[in-house]
C-alpha cells in the first residue's frame, strides 16, 4: 500500500472475490444500496472501474464533476456485482441491454441458464445514496429521494400540474408545510417506482393518471387507483385486470425514502411484499439492515 | 460565450406571390468557442418559403434555458453548459427534469404535454420544444 507524502488515504481492504447470493424468493425484494461517502479508497474506485464496459466507462466520463463521476461509477458497480453475486457469474461478463422503452434489463444471450429464474432488477440513486432492487419474475421498479430534498416550487403548484386529483386532494389538507413537503416526496417515489416498474416510459403512465394512496389499517401497504382516463382504453382495461402492483415505502439510512413496486405474483397469494435491505460496499462488506422501517 | 450555427444546406428563399411550403432536412453541426459538438440530427420542417424563420433556436432561448436548468440544478454561472449539453450530464435526476419543465411552462408561458417534455434530454431540445409551443401559442 503507498502511502502518499501529503495526503493519507484511507485505505479499505477489499477481496477480488464476490460471496455469492441466494437468489430472493417469489415474494421477496432484495434491496441493495451503497452509501457514496463510505467508498473512498482509490484503489477500490479504480478496481470498480475495471468491471465496466467500454461504453459505461464512457458514459461515467461524460459526467460533470467528481462526485458525479463516482456515483455512476458505484450505481453501474452495484449492479454488476450484485446481479453476478446471484448469478454465480464474473461482474464483468454481463452484458445489458434496454426494453424498448428504454429500460434496462440483463442481456441473458450468452449464458445457459435455462434453469435459473430470471433475474429483474432496478436502480436509483441520490448524490448521497446508490440503491438497486431484485426480484425474481417478476418486474421491479425502486426510486430513492433524499428526506431533505427541498422543491424549488411550490409543493401544491406541482402537484397540481403532475399528480392526480386524489393526491393533490390529499396533499391539500396538511397544514405543515414541512409534512406536506415530506408527503409530497414519498408519493413521487412511490409513482416513479411504479413507472419504472412498468418499464413502458414516462408516457404509458402520466403521474396523473394513477393514484397511489396507503392501505387503511395497513402499516406500509399502498393501492394503486388508476383514473378513467386509462380504463377507457380498452386494451388497457384488459391488462389492468390482470395486473396487481405491490408497493413498498420504506426509510433507509434514517435519510432517504425509498419505494418499491413490483407486480404481485398471484401465487404468493396476495401476501404484502417483504423486502430484504442491505448495505454494501462491494469486495468489502454487506451489513443486512435488521429493521426494515416501513412508513 | 458564441455560438455559431451552419447549415449545411442553404436555404434560398426564392420569393414568388404565393406561399411555397416546402420540407427541409437537413444535418445540423453545432459549434461553440471552436470545438465541434458533433450534435447531428435531422430537422423536418414545413414552413412558407417566404419567412425566414430558423429551424434552430434562437440564441436568446437556449440561454434562457440554460439559465433555468443552472438555478434549478444550483449550478454556478459560470458552469458551462451548452447546447448540447445533456441535462442528466450536470447531474438532473427526474425529480428535476420535471421541476426545469415547470421552470420552463413558467418562463415562456407554455404547457408542454408530458410525452414531448418527457423527450426533451439537451439544451437544444427544450429550446426547439419552446419555441414550436411558442409559436403555436401566437399562431
Amino acid at each position: 500500500m503507498r502511502i502518499s507524502s501529503v495526503v493519507l488515504q484511507m485505505h479499505q481492504t477489499f477481496s477480488i472475490e464476490l460471496p455469492s447470493l441466494q437468489l430472493p424468493s417469489r415474494m421477496e425484494t432484495h434491496l441493495w444500496y451503497i452509501l457514496p461517502d463510505e467508498v473512498k479508497c482509490t484503489s477500490l474506485l479504480k478496481h470498480y472501474s475495471q468491471l465496466l464496459s467500454p461504453l459505461e466507462k464512457a458514459k461515467v466520463l461524460q459526467l460533470r464533476g467528481d462526485e458525479l463521476k463516482k456515483n455512476a461509477l458505484l450505481a453501474r458497480t452495484l449492479v454488476r456485482t450484485t446481479i453476478a453475486r446471484y448469478q454465480t457469474v464474473d461482474p464483468r461478463s454481463l452484458m445489458f441491454k434496454k426494453n424498448m422503452y428504454g429500460k434496462p434489463e440483463v442481456d441473458w444471450g450468452n449464458y445457459n441458464n435455462c434453469n435459473s429464474p430470471p433475474l429483474h432488477f432496478n436502480i436509483s440513486h441520490t448524490h448521497s445514496l446508490i440503491a438497486c432492487g431484485v426480484t425474481v419474475h417478476v418486474p421491479v421498479g425502486i426510486d430513492v429521494e433524499d428526506k431533505e430534498r427541498k422543491i424549488k416550487h411550490d409543493v401544491l403548484a406541482f402537484a397540481e400540474r403532475f399528480y392526480s386529483a386524489d393526491e393533490v386532494k390529499l396533499l391539500s389538507i396538511i397544514p405543515d408545510p414541512e409534512v406536506q413537503r415530506k408527503e409530497f416526496l414519498k408519493l413521487w417515489t412511490l409513482k416513479e417506482a411504479y413507472v419504472k416498474a412498468l418499464g413502458k416510459g414516462f408516457s404509458a403512465a402520466p403521474f396523473n393518471t394513477f393514484t397511489i394512496q396507503s392501505k387503511s389499517g395497513t402499516k406500509g401497504g399502498y393501492n394503486l387507483c388508476k383514473t378513467s382516463k386509462i380504463a377507457a382504453n380498452s386494451l388497457e382495461r384488459t391488462k389492468k385486470c390482470n395486473r396487481e402492483w405491490k408497493f413498498s415505502l420504506l426509510e433507509l439510512a434514517d435519510s432517504h425514502y425509498a419505494a418499491i413496486c413490483s407486480e404481485d405474483d398471484q401465487a404468493s397469494g396476495g401476501a404484502p411484499m417483504r423486502v430484504i435491505v442491505q448495505k454494501t460496499i462491494p469486495f468489502v462488506e454487506d451489513e443486512l439492515i435488521s429493521e426494515s422501517k416501513l412508513l | 460565450m458564441t455560438t455559431t450555427f451552419i447549415s449545411s444546406i442553404s436555404m434560398q428563399a426564392r420569393v414568388s406571390a404565393s406561399t411555397t411550403r416546402f420540407s427541409l432536412k437537413k444535418h445540423v453541426s453545432i459549434f461553440n468557442n471552436g470545438k465541434t459538438n458533433n450534435l447531428s440530427f435531422s430537422l423536418q420542417c414545413s414552413m412558407p418559403a417566404r419567412l425566414a424563420v430558423s429551424c434552430a433556436a434562437k440564441q436568446e432561448t437556449m440561454e434562457k434555458v440554460s439559465e433555468i436548468v443552472k438555478k434549478q440544478l444550483s449550478l454556478p454561472d459560470d458552469q458551462k453548459v451548452t447546447a448540447g449539453t445533456k441535462f442528466t450530464e450536470l447531474g438532473a435526476d427526474s425529480l428535476d427534469t420535471v421541476e426545469i419543465v415547470m421552470g420552463l411552462e413558467e418562463e415562456f408561458g407554455i404547457t408542454m404535454a408530458e410525452e414531448r417534455a418527457k423527450e426533451i434530454a439537451t439544451v437544444q431540445q427544450a429550446a426547439e420544444l419552446i419555441e414550436e409551443l411558442v409559436l403555436e401559442k401566437t399562431a
